[in-house]
C-alpha cells in the first residue's frame, strides 16, 4: 500500500509542471495568510518574551491580595516592613533584606514618531532598588540623588518618547522633575523612568506602597516565603515570582491581540482553503485518464486519494514556508513598541511549525472531497472522461 | 440584457467551481468589511470630535482637582464657558453591573448639546438633588425606567455620613450617542459635593470648556497645563478631537495602515485565486467563444461576456461579504476579554463603495490575461482545438 501511494505521488509531482500555474494558487494563498499571521503574531510573541524576560526569576513580588494591575495594588508602610521581616527572603552583608517597597506613576507622555499618547511607567527605587535589578546600569549622565526631585529614563524611552531626554523636565505634582540620566536594562523597562521612591510618594500624595519587590534566598526559598506571607493574619498579600506575574499582567493583553490575528488568521485560511480545493478538484478532473488507468492497473482507490492530498499538502507547505520566510525576513529581531512598552518583534522556529500545521490542516481539509471524488470514480467513467 | 444568459451559462457549465470562487470571494469581502469598517468607525468618531471643545482633567491619579482650577480656567482670555464635571464610580445592586455616574453643573448641557439630553432633562437635572438621566441602552441593561429610585454602591466614594451608598432616581432617558458607547447616567454635581465628607467637597474631575476661537484650543489647553505645573495638582488637558485621535488610542499604533495592509493581502490572495478560475475557464470555452466570434459577435462583446463571467461573482461576494461582516461586528465585543475593546467596525456607505470599487478592480484584474489572450486568438485554430 505505502509502495502504491509513493508510485502515484510520485508520478503526480512529475506532471506538477504541466498544472503549474493552478498549483500556484495553493502556494500564494498559503503565503498570504503565513505572512500575514506571523507578521502580526511576531508582535504578540515579541510583547509576551520581553515581559517574561524583563523578570529577574530570583525575585519575588508582593502585591495586595486580588490585585489585577500593580498601579492598582496597595501595601501600606507596616505591612512592607513586615513582608520585608519575612523568611526566605536573601540578606545584604551587613544583614539587612534584599527588598524593596517600590511605587508606581504613570507619566502622561507623547511619542515621537506620530504625536500619540500613551503612559511613560514612573518606578520608584529605594536603596535596595539596583541591587535586586542585577541587569540595570547607567548609560548616560548620573544617577538620581536620593531625597531629590530627579529621574532617570530608559534608554529607549530617551529616544522614542517627546520631552524625556537627559535636561528635560517632567511635570509631577509639586513642580517639574528634571532627568539627569539615562538606564538600560535590555528589556521592557527601557521603556520606564526611575525616580527615589519616598519622595515620590510624598509627591504624589500616596500614603502606600504599590508593591515589594523581594530577592529569595534561594529557588526554593519561594515556598517558605509563600506560606509565612498567607499564613500571616495581619497581611492580605499575594505573592508571584516575578516572570509569572509579568505573563500574568499581559495575559490580557495578549488574549486580546490573539482574538484578533487569529481572528483574521482564519478568515484568512478559510480562503486559502477554498482556492486550495477548487485547485485540487480540477487537478484531479484533467488527471481522470491517467487516474483511471492507474486503477485499472491495479491500484487502490485509496492510494490515489492519499496522492490528491500529499499534493496539496506538498503546494500549501512551501506557500507556508515562503509567508514564513517573508515575515522571518522583514520582522524577525526588528525594535518595536506598543505604547511606552519597548521590545523586539520574534519569528521563531516554533511559529515556522505552526505555519507547517496551518498548512497540512488546509490541505487536508481542501483536499479531501477532491480526493474522494478521485477514489470513487469507476474505471470506466474515468477513462470516458475528458 | 440579452447576452446575460450566456454568462449564466458559462457560470454554470462547472457550478462547484463557481460556488467556490464566489465563497472565497466572500470570505475576503469578510476580512475586508471587518477591517475597513473598523476605519469607518475610526475616523467617524474623530469626525464627529469638536475641535473647541477641550477637557481640562487631573494629569496624575489622585484626589481630583480643586474647584478653583475651574474659576481659573474660567477666567482666562479664549475660554468662552466652562462646566465641571466629576465621576462617581460604583455598581448596581451586583458587583458586575459596573457604572459610573457622571455629575456635573447646569452649564454642562449647554457644552454640549450633542449629549441627547433634552433642555426639559437638563432642566429637571438642575431643579432635583438627586434627579439622574439614563441613556436609553443602559436603562435597558439595569432594567430601569423613569420614576426609579437607583442605588450606586460605590466602594472607592464614601458620603459625609460614612455611607458608601448613593441613591438616585431616575428623572428621564435620554439618547445614546458616540461619546459614551456603553451608555451613561448623569447626576447632580451639587448633590453629589455637598453629600461628601468636608474634607472632600469642592473637588472636580474635570473642567469641560468650549474655545471662543477653535484654531487656539491646542493652544490654551498648553497653557493650562504649563499654569498649574507647579501645582499639587498638574492638569492633563486635550481638545475633544486630539483625546480620541486613533494614535492616541491604540498605544501610537497606526491602525488604518495595518488594516489596509492585511485587507489587501486578502485581496491579493483572492485575485491569484479568481484570475486563475477564469483563465480555465476562458481556456475550455476557446472553440465555442471561436464560434461566437464566426457567427458575427464583435470583439467587444465577447470580452464583455468573459469579464462580466468574472465580475459577477466577485460582485454577489462583495455584497454577501460586507453584510455577513456587519453581523459579525456586532458579535465582536462579546469575544474580546472584558478590560478591552475596539471600535466595532460599522458598514458605512463608504466601505460599501470601496467595497463594489475592489470587487471591480478584482474582476478586471483577474480577467485581464484570458483577455489578452482571447483579442489575439486566431479563429481557425481555436475551433480545431489547436491552442
Amino acid at each position: 500500500m505505502l509502495r502504491q501511494i509513493a508510485i502515484v505521488s510520485l508520478l503526480n509531482f512529475r506532471n506538477l509542471r504541466q498544472r503549474l500555474w493552478p498549483s500556484l494558487v495553493i502556494v500564494a494563498g498559503m503565503t498570504c495568510v503565513i505572512g500575514v499571521l506571523l507578521s502580526m503574531l511576531s508582535m504578540t510573541e515579541g510583547l509576551h518574551q520581553a515581559y517574561l524576560n524583563s523578570g529577574d526569576p530570583r525575585n519575588a513580588i508582593v502585591v495586595s491580595r486580588g490585585t489585577i494591575w500593580e498601579i492598582n495594588s496597595s501595601i501600606a508602610r507596616d505591612k512592607a516592613r513586615m513582608v520585608m521581616d519575612m523568611p526566605g527572603i536573601a540578606r545584604a552583608q551587613d544583614g539587612s533584606p534584599i527588598a524593596d517597597p517600590s511605587l508606581m506613576v504613570g507619566v502622561p507622555s507623547w511619542l515621537k514618531k506620530n504625536g500619540g499618547r500613551t503612559w511613560v511607567i514612573l518606578r520608584g527605587f529605594g536603596e535596595k532598588g539596583a541591587m535586586l535589578q542585577p541587569s540595570f546600569h547607567l548609560v548616560a549622565g548620573r544617577t538620581f540623588r536620593p531625597g531629590t526631585h530627579e529621574l532617570i529614563v530608559g534608554s529607549r524611552a530617551r529616544f522614542q518618547v517627546a520631552g524625556m531626554a537627559i535636561g528635560d523636565k517632567v511635570i509631577l505634582p509639586d513642580g517639574e522633575w528634571p532627568i539627569v540620566g539615562a538606564f538600560a536594562t535590555g528589556d521592557v523597562r527601557d521603556g520606564q523612568l526611575v525616580g527615589d521612591t519616598e519622595t515620590l510618594m510624598l509627591a504624589v500624595r500616596h500614603k502606600a506602597y504599590n508593591t515589594v519587590l523581594v530577592r529569595l534566598a534561594s529557588p526554593d526559598a519561594f515556598a517558605t516565603f509563600r506560606r509565612a506571607l498567607t499564613t500571616n493574619p495581619a497581611l492580605a498579600v499575594d505573592v508571584m515570582r516575578l516572570p509569572d506575574w509579568n505573563v500574568k499582567a499581559s495575559a490580557d493583553f495578549s488574549k486580546f491581540m490573539h482574538v484578533i490575528v487569529y481572528g483574521v488568521g482564519i478568515i484568512l485560511a478559510v480562503g486559502a482553503l477554498f482556492a486550495c480545493f477548487n485547485t485540487m478538484y480540477a487537478a484531479v478532473a484533467s488527471r481522470g485518464r491517467e487516474i483511471a488507468t492507474l486503477r485499472a492497473l491495479g491500484y487502490s482507490g485509496f492510494a490515489v486519494a492519499v496522492s490528491v492530498v500529499l499534493e496539496a499538502a506538498a503546494l500549501s507547505i512551501a506557500g507556508a514556508l515562503i509567508g514564513a520566510l517573508i515575515a522571518w525576513s522583514l520582522y524577525d529581531g526588528v525594535q518595536s513598541g506598543f505604547a511606552s512598552d519597548v521590545f523586539t518583534l520574534i519569528v521563531s522556529p516554533s511559529m515556522f511549525g505552526m505555519a507547517v500545521l496551518w498548512a497540512i490542516a488546509v490541505a487536508i481539509l481542501g483536499g479531501l472531497l477532491p480526493s474522494i471524488q478521485a477514489a470513487r470514480w469507476t474505471v470506466t467513467e474515468a477513462l470516458r472522461a475528458k | 440584457m440579452k447576452y446575460l444568459p450566456l454568462v449564466w451559462a458559462a457560470l454554470r457549465r462547472k457550478p462547484v467551481r463557481t460556488c467556490v470562487t464566489f465563497l472565497s470571494v466572500t470570505v475576503a469581502f469578510i476580512l475586508f468589511g471587518l477591517m475597513i469598517g473598523l476605519n469607518a468607525t475610526v475616523e467617524s468618531v474623530a469626525q464627529r470630535a469638536r475641535t473647541d471643545r477641550v477637557w481640562t482633567g487631573t494629569r496624575f491619579d489622585n484626589a481630583g482637582l480643586p474647584m478653583a482650577v475651574a474659576k481659573r480656567v474660567a477666567g482666562l482670555p479664549g475660554v468662552k464657558r466652562t462646566t465641571v464635571m466629576s465621576y462617581l464610580p460604583g455598581y448596581i445592586a451586583d458587583p458586575k453591573n459596573r457604572i459610573f455616574v457622571v455629575l456635573v453643573d447646569g452649564e454642562y448641557g449647554r457644552i454640549y448639546p450633542d449629549w441627547g439630553i433634552t433642555a426639559q432633562h437638563w432642566d429637571m437635572l438642575g431643579r432635583q438633588r438627586n434627579a439622574v438621566v439614563m441613556s436609553r441602552k443602559q436603562a435597558a441593561l439595569l432594567h430601569k425606567k423613569v420614576g426609579d429610585i437607583v442605588t450606586v454602591i460605590s466602594p472607592e466614594t464614601s458620603r459625609a455620613d460614612g455611607s458608601k451608598n448613593w441613591t438616585f432616581q431616575v428623572v428621564g432617558l435620554g439618547e445614546d450617542i458616540s461619546l459614551a458607547p456603553a451608555g451613561y447616567i448623569v447626576g447632580n454635581y451639587d448633590y453629589y459635593d455637598q453629600s461628601r465628607p468636608l474634607a472632600d467637597q469642592g473637588k472636580i474631575n474635570e473642567v469641560d470648556f468650549l474655545a471662543a476661537d477653535p484654531a487656539a484650543a491646542t493652544r490654551l489647553a498648553e497653557e493650562i497645563d504649563r499654569l498649574f505645573a507647579n501645582s499639587a495638582t498638574p492638569t492633563l488637558s486635550q481638545t475633544e478631537a486630539s483625546a480620541l485621535a486613533i494614535s492616541n488610542n491604540f498605544g501610537g499604533m497606526d491602525v488604518e495602515t495595518v488594516t489596509r495592509e492585511i485587507t489587501l493581502a486578502g485581496l491579493l490572495m483572492i485575485l491569484f485565486f479568481t484570475a486563475t478560475v477564469i483563465a480555465q475557464s476562458v481556456r475550455e470555452r476557446l472553440a465555442e467563444l471561436a464560434t461566437l466570434k464566426t457567427i458575427g459577435y464583435s470583439d467587444a462583446i465577447v470580452i464583455a461576456l468573459v469579464v462580466v463571467e468574472a465580475a459577477l461573482p466577485c460582485l454577489v461576494g462583495a455584497v454577501l461579504g460586507v453584510t455577513v461582516a456587519a453581523g459579525l461586528a456586532q458579535q465582536l465585543p462579546a469575544m474580546m476579554p472584558p478590560t478591552f475593546g475596539i471600535p466595532q467596525p460599522t458598514m458605512a456607505p463608504s466601505v460599501v463603495l470601496w467595497a463594489l470599487i475592489s470587487a471591480c478592480a478584482l474582476a478586471l484584474a483577474s480577467s485581464a490575461l484570458p483577455v489578452w489572450r482571447l483579442r489575439r486568438m486566431d479563429i481557425a485554430s481555436a475551433l480545431s482545438g489547436r491552442t
